[in-house]
């Protein structure tokens, strides 16, 4: 029988070489998933956002290679008052069926924006903005609710649509063909094979160079994104496994791309006063801190490709990054002292719940945990959990008092900082001094006051251990070695702009 | 046979109101989808309005019978992701699923039959030894890791074959070679022993003796006696294939319903799950029911009445 497949396979392979397509300037990206909808702000998934964002543009965007808010179909905003805000529209573009980008497009835009009803996904960010009127055709003001420091950030997700189209269409079905002022326009999509996109000859900006077009492949297997990378079937590939990386680090075609993902590893120390644990006390808290080698889990269980904490949840890049805190050292024998001086001088047993199959490695890093902390005499009761109902137990603090959880929010220290309040729905700790911190920084407009604010409460939060710090995971990202000046960013959106393609 | 016919089909709407019965059950005890659909910090207003959008604050009684009624009118409702049809979402992939399996089926009768009658009738000869070497190493071996060793094999290493996706021809081998691996090894196996009982049977001595020839002595006379239990095994195993290509479709990048499948569990896309649960149900059926009709024509001394 093998005999027969080699036949087979031998008579093929001839054929095979000239019919795989030789996509000369057209690249073809290997995501996890197809994308549900191609509108971006249907969905806050980073595979569906990357390949609609290609097409339909924000007003603003967040540039990881610079790390900060750059104008796209904006010129730039002005506050006229705390609660409003003015916004300057680049003029002469227009959408790829000929509609005017204007200011009707925008507020149009903006009312879809901010309706619950519509784009529930962004109803965090949304819930800032009150409304949007025309001031004139290149000029719109935008009305806030109260002061809002996030606001670039919030601009940067209001993707701007044509009105007529968008009416003629609707919501659903201008997900599936969208039509959009962006670099690249649609061409064909063949649900969950390919969806196929070729350039916008009349973009208004520059085009990148040496790409005619972009091939979107959803490959949900891991080793199957790997072996299309190594093959040259795909030019980029998102989410490589850590595993494969040692492997392709020495191929000369192949350029691995790390980056700092948004998501924050960390065990959650419930010390709410409804979780009875040990946990509620701060010296254990603490201790559990020391107990943990996080440096032995980067270097075995990641190959080095996640990054240190630092002892505080906000990372290097970030406003309010704390420099002079740093990860608690590995020192078992400090933890069992510190746990002898809580009252457990022979350790406690307690549960630990963690997801299996929702992050990369959760399993092992969970059960790395676990064997460190039994030897300062904290015995854990695993309980792994299905991703969907993982999910439910965190959002209804049923995973409480322990547990493994990987936290991404945006790009604002106001949403890492709002995971901490009381108030928030899987906070693990409940502390009047976080607080007043994080409500002072959701509101204080002037960047210098607010990165002190941030940075306290980062030491407050340091002290005050509601979580083990563990570490900031990395993206890794492989692409064609001529695929020039690609870098995607800490949330799994990749961009197309000034990238090029060639010698 | 008409009569027979009727009482069949009859028989299957039972069948297939009890899957759906037990579908809808299992889907919707396995919690919430809400959580898995929307991200973590969504404000509970707009998890509360994406429940009732769905229906999904109804009481499960009353999420039942409207999705019985629905049902009945071949409406699985629409998919919590898509926002589209269900059951539209469903045979929009069925096209790429039925070529796989298709092929796989194909494969696993034109390389499986021949190598058990092989085998059988050189019995003990090194050619039964390395066919049932195989073949035992081909049901013990699970299809993700077969799929994924023979990306590395004949896409990475050789670059023979294309590593994923649907296009060319050369697109179905590795996926349909993956999926029918194991269907080859259990036909060959089956047909093997029936050849084996076969070939001992005054029948073959009598076909012997009136001078045919040993093809068709083996061909025509043994393996069409012994073919009854293989087509059994055949369509039974069609379920198998439905199961197959879940892990199959994934591991390829394959566009069909198999990986549908995949994603609708893990988002908890009941409606999706309930629609790709009802039509492999029926085509499970359906296949079984045509088994049935070609025993009669296979072996003149059944007949239904």
């Amino acid at each position: 029988m093998f005999s027969k497949m080699r036949r087979v396979t031998a008579a093929a392979a001839l054929l095979a070489a000239l019919a795989l397509p030789a996509s000369a300037d057209t690249l073809t990206i290997a995501q996890n998933f197809d994308p549900q909808t191609l509108w971006p702000n249907g969905t806050t998934a980073s595979d569906n956002l990357n390949a609609g964002s290609a097409m339909v543009e924000s007003l603003f965007w967040q540039d990881p290679r610079v790390n900060e808010i750059r104008p796209l179909l904006a010129t730039g905003f002005e506050m006229e008052s705390p609660t409003s805000v003015i916004v300057k529209l680049r003029e002469g573009i227009t959408f790829t069926n000929g509609e005017p980008m204007n200011a009707d497009a925008v507020v149009h835009s903006v009312n879809i924006f901010i309706d619950k009803e519509q784009t529930p996904a962004y109803a965090q960010v949304a819930q800032a903005f009150s409304g949007a009127e025309k001031v004139d055709d290149l000029t719109v003001r935008i009305t806030l609710h109260d002061s809002y420091p996030p606001l670039a950030l919030a601009l940067s997700q209001i993707y701007v649509v044509p009105p007529n189209y968008w009416n003629e269409m609707g919501l659903e079905a201008y997900g599936q063909k969208p039509v959009g002022t962006g670099p690249f326009k649609f061409v064909e999509w063949v649900r969950d094979d390919k969806l196929v996109m070729e350039r916008n000859e009349d973009y208004w900006g520059d085009l990148p160079e040496g790409i005619d077009g972009l091939i979107w492949r959803p490959v949900p297997d891991d080793a199957a994104r790997v072996a299309g990378l190594t093959t040259g079937e795909y030019q980029v590939a998102k989410d490589l496994p850590v595993t494969a990386i040692p492997g392709l680090e020495n191929e000369p075609e192949i350029k691995l791309v790390p980056v700092p993902s948004y998501r924050i590893y960390q065990i959650g120390l419930s010390s709410l006063p409804q979780h009875e644990s040990p946990l509620q006390n701060k010296l254990v808290r603490q201790a559990l801190n020391y107990a943990v080698d996080k440096e032995a889990i980067i270097n075995s269980l990641f190959f080095g490709k996640a990054e240190p904490l630092n002892g505080q949840v906000l990372r290097k890049s970030q406003l309010g990054f704390n420099p002079d805190l740093q990860d608690y050292p590995y020192d078992p024998e400090k933890a069992k002292a510190m746990l002898a001086e809580a009252g457990y001088p022979d350790g406690f047993t307690i549960p630990f719940k963690f997801p299996s199959g929702r992050y990369a490695q959760d399993r092992e890093v969970s059960e790395a945990v676990a064997g460190m902390l039994s030897k300062v005499g904290v015995k854990t009761e695993m309980i792994a959990l299905e991703p969907g109902e993982f999910l439910r137990q965190l959002r209804s603090k049923e995973l409480a008092p322990m547990y493994f959880v990987g936290l991404a929010p945006q790009d604002d220290p106001a949403f890492q900082a709002s995971q901490y309040v009381s108030t928030w729905r899987y906070t693990p700790i409940a502390n009047e001094e976080i607080d007043a911190l994080a409500e002072a920084g959701a509101k204080e407009m002037d960047v210098e006051k607010r990165r002190k604010i941030y940075q306290d409460m980062m030491a407050l939060m340091h002290e005050e251990a509601p979580i083990i710090f563990l570490y900031d995971g990395i993206d890794v990202y492989g692409t064609d070695a001529r695929l020039q000046n690609f870098l995607p960013r800490g949330d799994g959106r990749m961009f197309f702009y000034d990238v090029s393609y060639g010698q | 046979m008409l009569q027979y016919l009727v009482r069949r089909v009859a028989l299957t709407i039972p069948v297939i109101f009890g899957i759906l019965v037990i579908s809808f059950l299992l889907t919707h005890l396995s919690g919430d989808p809400t959580d898995l659909i929307l991200p973590p910090d969504v404000t509970e207003e707009a998890r509360d309005a994406f429940r009732k959008r769905h229906g999904l604050d109804q009481p499960i009684w009353v999420q039942f019978i409207s999705f019985c009624t629905q049902a009945l009118q071949g409406n699985f409702g629409d998919s919590l992701r898509f926002h589209e049809p269900a059951l539209k979402l469903v045979m929009d992939r069925m096209a790429a699923t039925t070529e796989l399996a298709l092929a796989a089926m194909a494969l696993t009768l034109i390389v499986g039959v021949p190598a058990g009658v092989i085998a059988a009738y050189w019995r003990n000869t090194p050619v039964d030894l390395s066919v049932r070497g195989t073949t035992l190493i081909g049901q013990a071996m699970p299809s993700f890791y077969l799929g994924i060793l023979s990306i590395i094999i004949f896409a990475v290493w050789l670059r023979w074959l294309p590593t994923g996706g649907r296009g060319t021809w050369w697109h179905l081998v590795l996926p349909a070679a993956t999926l029918s691996f194991q269907l080859v090894a259990l036909i060959a196996r089956v047909t093997r022993s029936c050849m084996l009982d076969v070939l001992g049977q005054d029948y073959i001595r009598t076909a012997r003796a009136k001078g045919l020839g040993e093809m068709k002595v083996v061909w025509l006379h043994g393996l069409r006696n012994a073919f009854i239990p293989v087509l059994t095994v055949i369509g039974l195993q069609v379920g198998f294939l439905m199961g197959g290509v879940v892990v199959t479709e994934t591991v390829f990048s394959w566009p069909g319903v198999g990986r549908l499948a995949i994603q609708a569990i893990y988002a908890r896309d009941f409606p999706v799950v309930q629609a790709i649960v009802f039509l492999f149900a029926l085509i499970f059926v359906i296949v079984n029911l045509i088994v049935d009709i070609f025993y009669a024509v296979l072996d003149p001394r059944i007949s239904y009445r």
